[in-house]
Formats: structure tokens, sequence, C-alpha cells
């Protein structure tokens, strides 16, 4: 069975083929590389460690661990908020850099609800005469904030942060009609 | 003891049908993918047709690479290679043509049902169970024809690609039946039986083995069979053969959690999915090193030779890809990774890599031998080289650059970490367009290429006479030693394996004592074994040579290494009380207008670009809210987690949009969101949606534990027409008018349910 034909030859000087030859198949039987061992047992140590520190020495519940890195967020961002009152909105909204940046973030954020000319369709028109959740400055700032869930309004202070929020209040703000406080 | 000489001919008929069907889907799968790469970038491409669909082409391309190219590659090698391997003419040609003509009409019913929206939900795995039984049963006439010629060999000893083929049969016929358990609710659709994160877990044991036993380990076999046959050079090592075949198959099965990294997966199979798949490295390199290291003394051929040229790109890719494999498993590098291109890249460096380039090597190899004609042309097949290589290392590169592009624009925060960089998703889409298009260029290379191979073989085969192989071999008449059901077991390698497993399941799960008890068994036995080696070498080596005289034990060794891993991660998690394993929240059950939507969701394919798991990241919660717990999709049968984020996740999408926006943005979701990628889901306005399924699908989902009540059809009916009205009116009021009864009715009443869950009871909550 073994004796084929034309087994496939070692190489001259080279190491000795098993014996047995498959359909002109043969095989060495070479020494496996070290570094191919230490990569094995290396990775199957590593696994036996691994297991021990996070199952039984240092069990992580990764459900806590974000919870505590969002609520931490949200304090800071409560701290930073209530910088912005009614006069400091009006006043963002008369400077030209601070408009460009609210635009922008409109244009990529709100336009689709509201429209590219603040005239609403599936949001509210935010240039018409009504307000229909305080006409405030800061009531704006605090719908945006906070959203209004009912209608579908979004809360996109946790998104965008205080600073682009206000910012887009300010846009806002610039585009209203002349008569409007 | 006598001896005679035996003419055996092969059944090389069988062979050659299924080398041409490999070729012809070939085609077909790759046309697939650079269309539905092409629909990524340019959304109109879609053509507002719903067989045209990402969604519903998306499964179809990974099917038709994998069951229908590789497959019928796989099969052609295989029965090539073991007829000459075994010495013995396949055992049934009847079996051997009802394997080839009935797994062409699996791939062809897959062809018609995938694009008409019929799917099962879960990746490479869509196919409907009608589908599945004949799969299962075509696999099963494979399996039998395969062993039956193995009982009939010339050839006692199994020579390496055999133990591989061995694997791959055994265990792809065990994760195909487990992961398409389902209860039917009509003749085309059903429901698994799994849920939730049971579903999950069973989906990746089955898909990431899908990869290992159906993409690589019989792939591992044809390369020990044709690489050394091209560069006419003895195996480099057959006691690497022994201990990387033995630690694949037993590392391998483990791997699959890794696909649900910072998931709420429970965080002990997390870490096992990790640490096997870092186990995973040197096993696999193991199969590239021998595939390598045979070609030493041969290199000067391969710039003669284009089968080598293939088969050493090849065996480099499947290196390369090992390598990244165990690299995505870091749960931190996963982090960034996961649902971004960069899996995307590395599933390709595999498939069009190591399936692909291997392929064409045994294609061109085998063509000249089958009909008795030399290559019509080699410097084709050059130029299909060239023009493939280039294809992949432009579609890889693209999608490593992609991946990490994205996924770290996604991760960015700035403001001292309160605000995200970019909250608008399609920001970070949008920066990735131009490598999306690479990607388009890549994979028309490696397309042409391949079409290059296509048009050389029928020049080749045009007008030659087929051959079929035969053989000469002497036949002894002498009993081959037995080992027996005891020699199978009660030998130093197998006692010392299973004890060392023991034990480590009782260091890993036991209590405070029983785990002691265990690491201490586990060192134990290695070091016993070890010494053992050391001093009775001899003995395992002979045990070994004598098993390899005996298919059925080894057959039977083999399943128990692949069965381990599934068992110990599956039953603890399938056995788990499901109502104390929800974490602090639980799921409502759909409405039936809600179901109806979510099969909508299904069928569409709408999980190939939406995950629905927030996962435990900062950047995650930032962005799509509070993390997924276990108990929100704990009546999800499918599970719908995903794995890829072309479009942002859906876990929470419920109730943060009013009715109006999904409908105009199903629409046309640019209307909405301008740059989308999205199609356009106009028949979703004209269709009604299945309601009259609905009696039948929830009697099935209260057989699976979901807690629906007794209803009759016209209550449903009732509960339907109730919700549906009050969309419409809603919709109304927005100035959009449509008939209550159409499908995008149910699918607004799905998105608006998906993620409102409520609090787990408090005692079963406050229980850990």
């Amino acid at each position: 069975m073994s004796d084929h034909p034309n087994p496939i030859p070692p190489a001259p000087g080279e190491d000795p083929v098993r014996p047995h030859v498959f359909d002109g198949i043969s095989e060495y039987d070479k020494r496996l590389p070290n570094w191919w061992l230490a990569t094995l047992y290396g990775s199957i140590i590593f696994a036996v460690f691994y297991w021990m520190v996070t199952q039984q020495f240092r069990r992580i519940n990764d459900g806590e661990r974000v919870t505590a890195a969002v609520q931490e967020i949200r304090a800071a961002k409560l701290s930073s908020a209530g910088a912005f009152d009614d006069s400091a909105l009006l006043e963002m909204s008369r400077t030209a850099s601070v408009l460009a940046s609210g635009a922008a973030t409109y244009q990529t954020t709100c336009i689709s609800c509201h429209g590219p000319e603040l005239k609403g369709g599936i949001g509210a028109n935010l240039v018409d005469a009504t307000w229909l959740h305080g006409n405030k400055p800061t009531d704006l700032l605090r719908v945006l904030n906070e959203g209004v869930l009912t209608k579908g309004m979004p809360a996109w202070g946790p998104v965008l942060g205080p600073k682009k929020t206000a910012e887009v209040v300010a846009f806002v703000l610039s585009k209203q009609p002349a008569s409007t406080p | 003891m006598s001896a005679r000489i035996v003419k055996i001919h092969y059944n090389d008929k069988v062979v050659r049908q299924f080398l041409l069907a490999s070729v012809l889907w070939g085609v077909v799968g790759m046309l697939v993918g650079v269309l539905i790469a092409s629909q990524l970038n340019f959304w109109r491409v879609n053509f507002d047709l719903p067989w045209l669909t990402f969604g519903r082409l998306r499964p179809l391309h990974t099917n038709a690479v994998i069951f229908a190219f590789v497959g019928n590659m796989m099969f052609a090698g295989v029965y090539y290679s073991t007829q000459r391997l075994v010495k013995a003419r396949l055992a049934s040609d009847f079996l051997s043509q009802l394997h080839f003509w009935g797994w062409q009409l699996i791939i062809v019913s897959a062809a018609i049902t995938l694009p008409l929206g019929f799917s099962r939900g879960k990746e490479y795995a869509e196919l409907i169970w009608p589908i599945n039984i004949a799969v299962a049963g075509i696999w099963v006439v494979f399996a039998v024809n395969f062993f039956w010629t193995l009982a009939r060999r010339q050839e006692r000893g199994l020579y390496v690609a055999i133990w591989f083929y061995i694997a791959t049969i055994i265990t792809v016929a065990m994760l195909y039946i487990v992961n398409h358990l389902s209860l039917p609710t009509s003749l085309t659709h059903s429901y698994p039986i799994f849920g939730g994160v049971q579903d999950g877990l069973v989906q990746w044991w089955y898909g990431h083995n899908a990869v290992a036993f159906f993409l690589t380990t019989p792939i591992l076999g044809i390369m020990y069979y044709f690489v050394p046959k091209a560069a006419e050079r003895p195996v480099y090592s057959y006691r690497l053969s022994v201990i990387h075949f033995w630690s694949l198959v037993f590392v391998y099965i483990w791997a699959g959690p890794h696909h649900l990294l910072n998931t709420a997966l429970p965080y002990w199979l997390q870490i096992l999915g990790m640490t096997f798949s870092l186990m995973l490295w040197a096993p696999s390199w193991g199969g590239m090193l021998n595939g390598l290291l045979t070609l030493r003394g041969a290199w000067h051929k391969l710039r003669t030779e284009p089968v080598l040229k293939f088969f050493a790109a090849a065996v480099t890719f499947y290196g390369m890809a090992t390598f990244e494999g165990p690299l995505l498993s870091i749960r931190s590098v996963n982090a960034l990774a996961h649902y971004s291109d960069w899996i995307i890249g590395h599933v390709h460096a595999g498939a069009l890599g190591w399936n692909g380039f291997m392929a064409a090597g045994m294609i061109y190899w085998l063509v000249p031998r089958l009909w008795n004609r030399p290559l019509h042309s080699n410097s084709l097949a050059n130029v299909h080289f060239w023009l493939g290589l280039v294809g992949i290392l432009l579609y890889v590169a693209a999608m490593w650059v992609s991946g990490i592009t994205q996924g770290l624009m996604l991760n960015a925060t700035a403001e001292g970490g309160t605000v995200l960089v970019y909250p608008n998703f399609l920001d970070t889409l949008n920066a990735i367009r131009p490598l999306m298009a690479l990607r388009i260029v890549g994979g028309t290379l490696y397309l042409a290429g391949f079409l290059l191979l296509g048009y050389n073989v029928l020049r080749t085969i045009r007008g030659a006479e087929v051959v079929d192989g035969s053989a000469e071999v002497l036949v002894e008449d002498a009993p081959s030693p037995r080992v027996g059901v005891v020699g199978t077991f009660a030998n130093p390698p197998v006692v010392f394996s299973v004890l060392g497993t023991l034990f480590a399941c009782v260091w890993m799960f036991g209590g405070d004592f029983l785990r002691l008890v265990g690491l201490f068994g586990t060192i134990t036995s290695v070091i016993i074994a070890w010494l053992h080696f050391e001093t009775k070498k001899r003995g395992w080596s002979d045990w070994y040579d004598r098993l390899l005289l005996n298919a059925a034990p080894f057959t039977v060794l083999t399943f128990i290494a692949v069965a381990a891993g599934g068992l110990i991660q599956i039953i603890p998690t399938v056995l788990v009380n499901r109502a104390r394993n929800v974490e602090d929240r639980i799921q409502v059950p759909y409405t039936p207008l809600e179901l109806a939507g979510r099969d909508i969701y299904i069928s569409e394919g709408c999980y190939n670009c939406h995950s629905q798991m927030i996962r435990t990241l900062v950047p995650d919660v930032m962005r799509y809210g509070d993390y997924s717990r276990l108990g929100e999709s704990i009546y999800d049968h499918p599970y719908q987690w995903g794995s890829r984020r072309i479009g942002p996740d859906l876990a929470r999408e419920g109730g943060k949009y009013p009715d109006s926006w999904h409908f105009q943005h199903m629409m046309n979701p640019r209307a909405i969101s301008p740059g989308s990628n999205m199609p356009n889901y106009p028949w979703l306005f004209e269709n009604d949606a299945d309601v009259a399924a609905l009696p039948a699908k929830i009697s099935v989902q209260r057989t699976l534990g979901v807690p629906y009540p007794e209803w009759t059809p016209a209550e449903i009916q009732a509960r339907v027409d109730e919700q549906a009205a009050g969309i419409v009116a809603r919709l109304r009021d927005a100035d959009l008018r449509v008939e209550p009864s159409r499908r995008i009715v149910a699918l607004i009443a799905y998105l608006q349910k998906v993620g409102k869950s409520e609090p787990a009871h408090p005692a079963l909550a406050a229980k850990p």
C-alpha cells in the first residue's frame, strides 16, 4: 500500500519523510517552531489569567460602569448649563460668528423637520407669530434641550451639548420677524 | 496473507459538475456583491424595486458566495481528493448525482426566495424552513456518500485532508440543524425556537463556525491535498498537522460570542469568546505554516506556475485574516471596529483572498486533468492573479480605513467628553463614501479576474474529451488493527484531554471551594500529561497511528471535540430561568399590528444595516440612549441585534420621532435626512400587510413562550384595526393620507414600539 510509484521526494540533505505515502504525497515530521509554540502556550496562559482577573478577582458590571460614566457627563453638563439667560442669548443672536455655527448645526440637525426657511413641516413653524411652548429665549432653549416628546421633538441637549444648543437658539432668534421680542 | 492488484476508476464526472457550478455561481455571487457595494454609495441603484433592494440582495450575496461558490468548489475538491487519498471510487453514483442536483436546486430556490423577501432574518441562515430541510437532507446525502466511500477504502490510513473533511461534515450538520430549529407558521414562514440573547448566542455559534467549518476546515483539507501535489514537495510537518487540527476544531467552536462583545450578552460568555479567539491564533497559523512551508524548495516555480501563485497568496491571506480575527476579538479593539467596515474588510480578506484564491488555484490545477488538455492560456491565468490581488488589496485597505475612520468619528467627543463631535450619523457615513467607492473598484477588479477564469476554463474544455482518473493499487487482505470502543477512549491523549477540560470547567464555573479544586486538578492533569508524554512518547504516537486506521472512532472523537464548546456555552444560557435573566427591564410583547410590522422589517432585511443593540459603551449611550438590557429583546424571535451599522442603531427608536417622520422617511429618506444612502420603500405604501397570517403567528409565539392571551382571529383583527386607525389619524393630522391596511402602517407601529420596555418585576430584578 505504502510503496507508491512516485512519492514526492525530499530535497537532498533534508529530513527523512514519514514512511507512508498518500496518493504520491509524503510528509516530513519537522519539529514545531519555537515562536509558534510560544504563541500557543502564551495565549492559553493569558486566557487562564484573564478569566481569573475578570471573573474571579475583579468582577466588572459593564452596565453599572457605563451608567456611572454617563451620569458624570450629565452632571458636568448641568454645571455648565444655566450660563445662558435671555439677554445672553439675545446678545448671541447679534454675533455673526455664533450665528454662523448655529446655522451650520441647524442645517445638519433641524432642517429635516423645520425646513430650510424655518417655516416648519414635520416640526413647528419657527418664524410665525405663535410660540407653542413659551416665548422667551430661555423657553426656546429649554424646548431644544429637553424636547417635546409628545409632539416628536427630540431632546437635543444631550446630543448637541450646551454650546451648540445655545448657538441654534441664537440662530433661530436672529431669523425672527422684526416685530417679535 | 494474500495481495492482489485492484484497478479503480474514479467518479470524476461529479467533480467536473461541481467545478463548473462553482465557476457559474462564483460569477453570480460576485456580481451581486458589486451591485450591492454600488447601492451603498449610489442609492438610485436600488431602482425603487423591492427585489433589487440592498436589504434583500445582501443575503443573496452572502449565501451565494458561501454556499454556492465555495460550497460547490468544496464538494469538487473533497470528492476529487478523497477518492484518490482513500483509493476508492465514490460509494454511490446515484448519491453523487442526488448531491449535485439537490444542491443546485437549493441554490436556485434561494436565488428566487431571497429577492422575494422570504427570510428568517438571521445572517447566513436566511433561507426559509422548507429549504432548510432540503439543505439538511442533501448534507446527509453528502455525509452518507463520503463515509460510505471511507468504509470501502483500499487505503487504511487517513491522510490529514480527510481529518478536515470529517470535521467539516459532522460539525456543519450539528451547527446547521441547531441554528435552524424553527416552528412554522405557514409554508414559507417560521419563527426560530430561540429568542433574544439565546437566539443571538446560537446564531453566532453557527455564524462564526460557518466561517470555521464551511469556509476554513474543508479548504484546509483541500490545501493539504492540492498544495503538495502542485508543488511536488512533501508536506512540511506531520506533527504540526496533528496539533493544529485538534486545537483548531476544539477551540474554534468557543469563539462565537466575540460577535457580541460589549452587548447585553452575559459577561462570562464575552470573556470566553475573546480568550478563545486569542487562543485560536496559533492553531490557525499552524495551517498557514504547513501550507507555506510545503512550498519550500518550490519557490522558483511560483514565477511560472499560476496555480502555485494562487495557493501561496491564498495561504498568506489566510494567515493575515486569522491574525486579524483575534485582534478584532479584543474587547477594546472591538468597541471601535464592531458594526464598522473593518469587519467587512476582514471577512473579504478571508473570502476573496483565502477562499477565492484557493478555488482559483484548484480549478486551474484540476481543469487540465479532468478534461485532458493543457490550460487554454497561462498568461490569462496570470492576469487573473494580478487583477484579483490588486482588487483584494484595494478592497481590504479601503475597508480598514473606512472602518477605523467611521469608528473614531462615531466615538469622538468634545467639550470635556460631554458631547459628540458628530451627533448626526450621516456625517460619519458621508466621510467614508470615497472609501466605499474604492471598494466598488476593488470588487470589480476581482470580478473581472474571475471572469477571465471562467473564459479560460470554457476555452480549455470546449471540444475537449473528458477523462476519468484511474489507479491500480496493491491490496493486502490482512485485517487492519481495530482500536475498538475501549481503545478509542481509554488511552492517554483522550483521558488527559477530557480530564483537563472537565477540571477547567469546574474551575471556571464552580463556587469558591470547587474553583480551587478545579484549578488544582487542571494544573495537575496538564503536568501529569506532559510528564507522561515525555516518558511514553511512543505510546501516544502509536495510539494515534492506530486511530488513523479507524474512521468511525476518529469521527466520534472529532465530534466530541467540536461539541464541547457549544454545549458549555449554550446549555447554561438556554436553561437559565428566563424571567430572572432580564437585568432590570423587560420587553412588552408586540401588539398584533406591531408583530406584522416586525415581520416586514425582517423580510426587507433592515437588520443588514441597522442594529438594535446599544452597547455598554459611553459613546453608544450618548448617541442612542440607555444601553440595551437582556430583557428588552427576550421575546424577539428572531433576535435583531444586528452586526453592521450602515445606518444608526434603532434599539430606542420607538417614540423618538412622530409617525409622520417615519412615513416620509420610508417614502424618501433624503427628504428627511439629506445625504442618506437608504433605499426608498414605495411598495410599502401600495401593498397590504399580511394580517390574515397573524392568528397562526401569534399562536406559534405563544408556544414559544411569549405571553400572548388567547385571542380569537376576530379579536386580533379588532386590535389591528384600532391601532392602524390611530396611526392613520395622526398621519392625517400631518396632511398625509394612507389606507390603514398598508404595510407602512404596520411598520410604523413596530418602529414606534422598538425599545419600549417596562421595569422588570422588582422582586425578580432585586435578585442577582
